[in-house]
């Protein structure tokens, strides 16, 4: 499998974003990441992309990458239709190596940090809704009363 | 190491066993804990990582059959609509918990009396009072007192903070009339007893980087430990030896080297959890007690309760920065926790808030909903759920019935060769009209606080955390196991302090609950040294 068709599957799978604006899945590396989870399956998935490749070159295609842009979604659904997981592991792979890495995380308004050691500021809130339960009476059974 | 005799002997040094250390350890005699795991790093939680969210596919997930650790025995759970969850460390699966730290009601110990089902206690909420409280000061409780669905309780530390999600859904709440509060939370919202204060990292359910948590590593075992109480790590025990005269003898374990150990005690202590420490009786057989220890009256590993729980989740339209504060942490409900039989089922059940969710998190529960597509619409739908998020778990209570059980699995075994646990669970009538009740009301609040969407499962099958009920406490030796101050009917000086002991298991989670029962059960033993095993 090329890097580039995988690459080409993860920017439809997450396409290019904007405001602010990202490219696809795909252009911004995310297919390291999934080659790497993807660990003993790679090569089941390898053969489903190679096969997304005969499929595209099937309809008149060089490969799935020159296929018309239109066209990828539905030749993506029909390959992985015959193989089942394909697309689930893509997708689930997919979904965790772009809502990691910085540069999304950053488009979502957050800082591209762990949590730990700086934390998050958070708001006590008003506890003067809790005035109109106060007023209720005891809410507890006690048996020994 | 193993040859000479320990004055006590304690077998988990998770919640209960640590506060029994503790609590014991003042009277100056030879105690030592063996734990399975080890001793946890908080720099390496999760939290102190960039890919945080995806721990919980790996070493810090909840199913132990899925972490891979050494330390994790295997449970075979295929026989129940909920998997089991536990975590096997110094500090037990305080290492994991949300930290929510409700007590019981006192109507939890009488449902016999009040509701005609189950059994009451041969304790009080009075008997455990005074141990709540100690507790408190020992994990580090926030709270706020003037709760109406309790008894008069003060807590040590300010609430956790509502947060903007809080708030949300507390007008939800406060629009139906109903009960809520901040919830008690075993979380140092500043600082207390050497921790340092919170700062809102998030999943608390991955270990607490900050050690604001109150897990029982960072709360009463460095004070058990300077006070003298030995704790042996990595240390698995086999099975409990019984002596020729009818009382244990001690434990034969396997240590940090794998070399087989015995260690002789006058006193040993379970504290291994609702399913570890029937697994463990069950695999101490011996003439005298050829279905396991301590099992004359055939109820070890019999009346296992969980708590059924449900998750409703709404979908809001403002931003809740949810991904900020603790997340099993925010506001509890109990309008619907004590009987009432119109609403056709008794008992009841809590509603816990959560907070929100990461990114990782949000984008696969979207994708498990059928919420979020990949391709074209991807990024338009992302948007619309990402911190819109809040959600609720259901805490259902169960009742005990004997079919739920926990027996020796006939072929699986840990690492180490010891018979793994098997759990056999249904859920009852009673949970299953409980569980649709509390989805109605709870997609009832969310919609009432402004979702403009709501999503629920029942029951929530990874929500075995909360193991009770295996080994329960009673006055007579015919129905129950342990005696009400936990020892056990059949074995004089073999003692049971964590939630296999519950009678029933009440609506809230039993943390706080099974450290009161320990401090209760140290306090009797303490008292009674004289005269222990009459």
């Amino acid at each position: 499998m090329t890097r580039t068709l995988l690459d080409c599957v993860l920017d439809e799978i997450l396409p290019a974003r904007e405001d602010p604006a990202l490219p696809g899945a795909g252009a911004l590396g995310i297919g390291s990441y999934v080659v790497e989870k993807l660990g003993d399956a790679l090569p089941l998935i390898t053969s489903g992309l190679e096969a997304l490749d005969q499929l595209a070159a099937d309809r008149g295609a060089a490969d799935f990458a020159s296929a018309p842009a239109d066209e990828r979604v539905a030749l993506l659904n029909e390959v992985a239709a015959g193989q089942p997981g394909l697309l689930e592991s893509l997708v689930f792979h997919g979904y965790c190596g772009y809502y990691q890495d910085p540069r999304v995380v950053e488009a979502l308004g957050l800082a591209a940090r762990p949590p730990h050691p700086e934390g998050y500021p958070l708001e006590t809130g008003d506890l003067g809704l809790l005035d109109p339960v106060r007023a209720r009476p005891r809410l507890f059974r006690d048996p020994g009363a | 190491m193993g040859e000479d005799t320990v004055d006590v002997l304690i077998i988990g040094a998770g919640a209960a066993g640590a506060a029994l250390a503790w609590s014991l350890a003042e009277t100056r005699m030879q105690i030592v804990c063996l734990e399975q795991g080890d001793w946890m790093d908080p720099a390496d939680y999760p939290t102190t990582r960039n890919d945080w969210e995806m721990d919980r596919f790996g070493a810090f997930g909840l199913s132990p059959n899925g972490r891979g650790r050494r330390e994790d025995y295997p449970v075979n759970d295929d026989e129940s609509p909920i998997k089991i969850s536990n975590f096997n460390a110094v500090g037990g699966s305080t290492i994991l918990y949300a930290a929510h730290f409700p007590r019981m009601h006192p109507s939890d110990f009488r449902v016999r009396s009040l509701d005609g089902v189950a059994d009451d206690w041969p304790i009080d909420y009075k008997t455990l009072e005074p141990w709540y409280d100690l507790n408190a000061q020992m994990m580090g409780v926030a709270g706020l007192a003037g709760d109406p669905a309790y008894p008069p309780k003060e807590p040590t530390l300010p609430p956790v903070p509502l947060g903007k999600l809080g708030e949300t859904l507390a007008h939800g709440f406060n629009r139906l009339g109903w009960h809520w509060w901040p919830s008690d939370s075993a979380i140092a919202t500043e600082e207390h007893a050497g921790r340092a204060p919170c700062i809102n990292l998030g999943p608390c359910i991955m270990g607490c980087a900050q050690g604001a948590k109150g897990s029982t590593d960072v709360t009463y075992w460095p004070a058990a430990i300077r006070a003298g109480v030995e704790l042996r790590t990595r240390c698995r025990v086999r099975e409990v030896t019984l002596g020729p005269d009818g009382m244990a003898s001690g434990a034969v374990y396997v240590d940090a080297d794998g070399r087989e150990q015995h260690q002789k005690a006058e006193i040993v202590v379970l504290a291994c959890n609702g399913v570890g420490t029937p697994r463990l009786l069950l695999n101490s057989r011996s003439p005298r007690f050829p279905d396991g220890l301590a099992n004359s009256s055939g109820l070890v590993g019999r009346n296992l309760m969980f708590h059924p729980y449900a998750l409703v989740t709404g979908i809001f339209e403002e931003p809740l920065e949810g991904y900020k504060g603790p997340t099993g942490c925010s506001i509890i409900c109990q309008e619907f926790y004590e009987t009432d039989a119109s609403r056709g089922f008794v008992r009841g059940y809590s509603f816990e808030m959560l907070r929100g969710m990461g990114p990782i998190s949000t984008a696969l529960w979207g994708m498990s909903t059928g919420r979020l597509p990949w391709g074209a619409g991807h990024h338009a739908a992302f948007a619309d759920i990402w911190d819109r998020t809040a959600g609720m778990v259901v805490i259902c209570e169960d009742l005990p019935e004997e079919c739920n059980r926990v027996t020796l699995d006939p072929e699986l075994v840990d690492s180490d060769g010891i018979p793994a646990p098997k759990v056999t669970y249904r859920l009852s009538e009673n949970s299953q009209r409980m569980l649709e009740h509390a989805v109605a009301r709870g997609t009832e609040v969310l919609e009432a606080a402004g979702a403009k969407e709501t999503r629920a499962e029942a029951p929530l099958p990874p929500a075995g955390w909360h193991l009770m009920g295996t080994a329960r406490m009673g006055m007579d030796a015919a129905t129950s196991v342990v005696n009400d101050w936990g020892r056990c009917h059949d074995v004089k000086n073999l003692f049971i302090v964590d939630g296999s002991v519950f009678v029933t298991a009440g609506g809230v989670n039993p943390t706080n609950t099974i450290q009161a029962l320990a401090l209760h059960t140290a306090d009797r033993i303490k008292n009674n040294l004289s005269n222990l095993f009459d």
